[in-house]
């Protein structure tokens, strides 16, 4: 179990004529993600998302709040201290080319970690082997065919398998996805998100998914939270369904009316929302953070509202007037 | 030439590409018609060649890569495919205008987007570079930016929206009437990828164009083109009405691309993964159908015969098990 609680993270500029100002990518966030559960954040670029799957990586520092892991606050401990657990936690990239050193086969890739593990845990050489092809097996990988091979010699799909094969062999409890799929072929994304889901299955691995795609982060976990971000605030949370079949939030509304709708197959809903302007992340920091692109502000929006729940909504949201929309497109075979 | 939408017939189009393997095609015998005034999207993975494609319109291949046979015939321009030199040049950006794949990027970083507006005026012969600048402006303007402050700025300065959108400008300013969108959309989010979508409905309407969207992700053709062609190795595998292809695909592969969309809403785990993986430069079988080691439709003759593009009412599609099946 990993929580989060009023996670504040401010990035200050340097070096350049913005010296001294300030960017908030966070603005006090909670989050839970239990053992073999999902998670997935989404949102625009620059809302925080990535900012927050690397603080609960443990690669970045945060300003106020407190990460716990598995009943450990973190802030407590010296670097090395947290080291072990953080490891629990693993990274996918976005960019399966630049996550892999070009000069090292599978097997050099694979055998670093290995080797420390196998020295952690006093086990022999013939460990690291076998544990190697069986992680690579794991990922729906040909243990025989790939060992040898340098990261250029695969497919992007199959680098970003020998990617999760990486971060499978500390054993973690987590895999953090940060647009894990965005680079993939098309036709072969689903055989990534597969295999995540799969592993959630098999090995008990809890995922966490950021996307700017709504329905990838479905597939992952559509028995999972879903956590709406802007502008470094959770403005929705929810089950996934939940909120993708009736977000009451109105930037919820207008991402997801933002979704391509495929003619012929499917119809638009019917009350899409277009916000008002695009986004700037330096606009007005006071009252509600989506306020100037809203079509439904009100007179209570020169205030921030706070993420709750209200009554007739199962999920919470951080808006003074919530509203059921339509915005999704239906199949056509839905009547 | 006219000013108005030109038509487009790319007839038998094969691009090689030389390699120490020999000169192994990136496409290979495509033949598309683009009607004047329509908006076609092609859709590919990585490697189908819909780049190259794209670029063959321009005639801007680069070596090791070059135009082995075929035509490329826009209206008032005759054969770009045969075009050299000089009048290559000038039919580039005045005629077609070509907005490139991560426009993020393709920006001078060194130059205001004014200067390299200028650039492009005086390489074309613009006399009248203030009248430029204005029709500039009010392009921008158009796609909801300030113009004077765009063409001030840095592309550091600029969102990627709105690089985007300076993209688009660059490649409309000289008044081409024919316009090639390669990737308009990747690395975006999903409200500026609707913003630039309806940006392109738009412009694509107001002034009169002829339209080619290259993309990988099918939501994008679905959103605006009027008719799509999907590439797979290299080869046009099916072409048609946008929302007939969508909703009733022929070719296998059409299938599978569409089923692998994970959708909203409905049974998450009807979405399948297509088996195996696209093929390369170096891996497209030489003969036979490019698609059939992925194919659940394969038989004995896909082996050997590479199969022909035929069409069946306003649908084209290359496929021996469809071709056996409209036959049966």
């Amino acid at each position: 179990m990993i929580t989060g609680t009023g996670i504040v993270k401010t990035f200050k500029q340097r070096g350049n004529v913005l010296a001294g100002r300030e960017v908030r990518a966070l603005r006090g966030v909670d989050f839970a993600i239990p053992k073999g559960g999902a998670a997935s954040f989404i949102g625009e670029s620059g809302c925080g998302k990535t900012t927050l799957g690397r603080i609960i990586a443990g690669l970045e520092s945060y300003d106020e709040g407190e990460v716990v892991i598995d009943g450990t606050a973190m802030s407590g401990l010296k670097p090395k201290q947290r080291q072990p657990h953080f490891r629990k936690i693993q990274m996918i990239h976005q960019d399966p080319y630049s996550a892999l050193n070009p000069t090292r086969t599978v097997h050099q890739t694979l055998f670093a970690p290995l080797s420390l593990r196998a020295k952690q845990t006093g086990r022999s050489k013939g460990w690291i082997e076998e544990r190697a092809a069986e992680v690579l097996s794991l990922v729906g990988l040909d243990p025989g065919s790939v060992l040898a091979r340098y990261p250029h010699q695969l497919s992007g799909g199959m680098r970003q398998r020998v990617v999760i094969a990486r971060a499978l062999t500390v054993d973690p409890e987590m895999l953090v996805a940060d647009e894990a799929v965005s680079m993939i072929d098309v036709s072969l994304r689903l055989g990534i998100l597969a295999l995540l889901k799969d592993l959630r299955e098999r090995l008990g691995v809890s995922v966490l998914f950021i996307t700017h795609d709504v329905a990838t982060a479905r597939y992952i976990g559509d028995d999972g939270e879903l956590y709406v971000i802007y502008r470094g605030q959770v403005v929705e949370r929810g089950a996934v369904d939940t909120v993708i079949a009736d977000p009451v939030h109105p930037y919820t509304q207008s991402l997801l009316s933002a979704i391509p709708v495929l003619h012929g197959l499917e119809r638009p809903g019917e009350q899409p929302v277009v916000p008002l302007s695009s986004l700037d992340a330096t606009g007005d920091d006071t009252g509600c953070l989506f306020a100037s692109r809203c079509p439904f502000r009100g007179e209570r929006c020169d205030e921030r509202p706070l993420l709750q729940v209200s009554e007739g909504f199962p999920q919470e949201h951080a808006c003074f007037y919530p509203e059921r929309r339509s915005v999704i497109a239906r199949p056509l075979s839905e009547v | 030439m006219a000013e108005q939408a030109p038509g487009v017939r790319i007839g038998g189009l094969t691009v090689v590409y030389k390699t120490p393997a020999g000169e192994l095609p990136a496409v290979r015998d495509v033949s598309l018609t683009l009607e004047p005034g329509s908006i076609t999207g092609i859709v590919g993975e990585s490697g189908s060649g819909k780049s190259t494609l794209a670029l063959s319109l321009l005639n801007a291949v680069q070596p090791p890569g070059r135009i082995s046979a075929g035509s490329v015939e826009i209206d008032g321009l005759g054969n770009v495919a045969a075009l050299k030199g000089e009048e290559l040049r000038k039919a580039r950006g005045r005629h077609i205008g070509y907005v490139f794949q991560a426009a993020q990027n393709s920006l001078n970083p060194l130059k205001t987007v004014g200067k390299q507006l200028l650039d492009l005026g005086r390489s074309h012969g613009v006399e009248d570079l203030r009248g430029l600048v204005r029709d500039a402006k009010e392009l921008l303007g158009r796609m909801g930016l300030d113009g004077a402050r765009v063409l001030d700025s840095h592309q550091h300065e600029l969102s990627g929206g709105m690089r985007q959108r300076v993209g688009i400008m660059l490649a409309l300013v000289l008044n081409a009437h024919l316009v090639v969108l390669d990737e308009p959309t990747t690395a975006l989010d999903m409200i500026t990828q609707a913003n630039i979508l309806k940006i392109v409905r738009e412009v694509h309407a107001e002034r009169g164009l002829t339209t080619l969207v290259i993309t990988h992700d099918i939501g994008v053709v679905a959103e605006v083109a009027d008719r799509l062609a999907v590439m797979y190795g290299g080869r046009l595998v099916e072409q048609g009405p946008t929302r007939e292809v969508l909703g009733s695909p022929s070719h296998p592969y059409t299938k599978g691309l569409i089923n692998a969309i994970p959708r909203l809403v409905g049974d998450i785990d009807e979405a399948r993964a297509l088996p195996g993986r696209p093929p390369t430069l170096a891996t497209v079988p030489k003969q036979g159908c490019v698609f059939r080691e992925r194919c659940a439709l394969r038989m004995d003759v896909c082996d050997t015969v590479d199969p022909e593009a035929v069409a069946h009412g306003p649908r084209i599609v290359a496929c021996h098990a469809v071709t056996v099946k409209e036959h049966a």
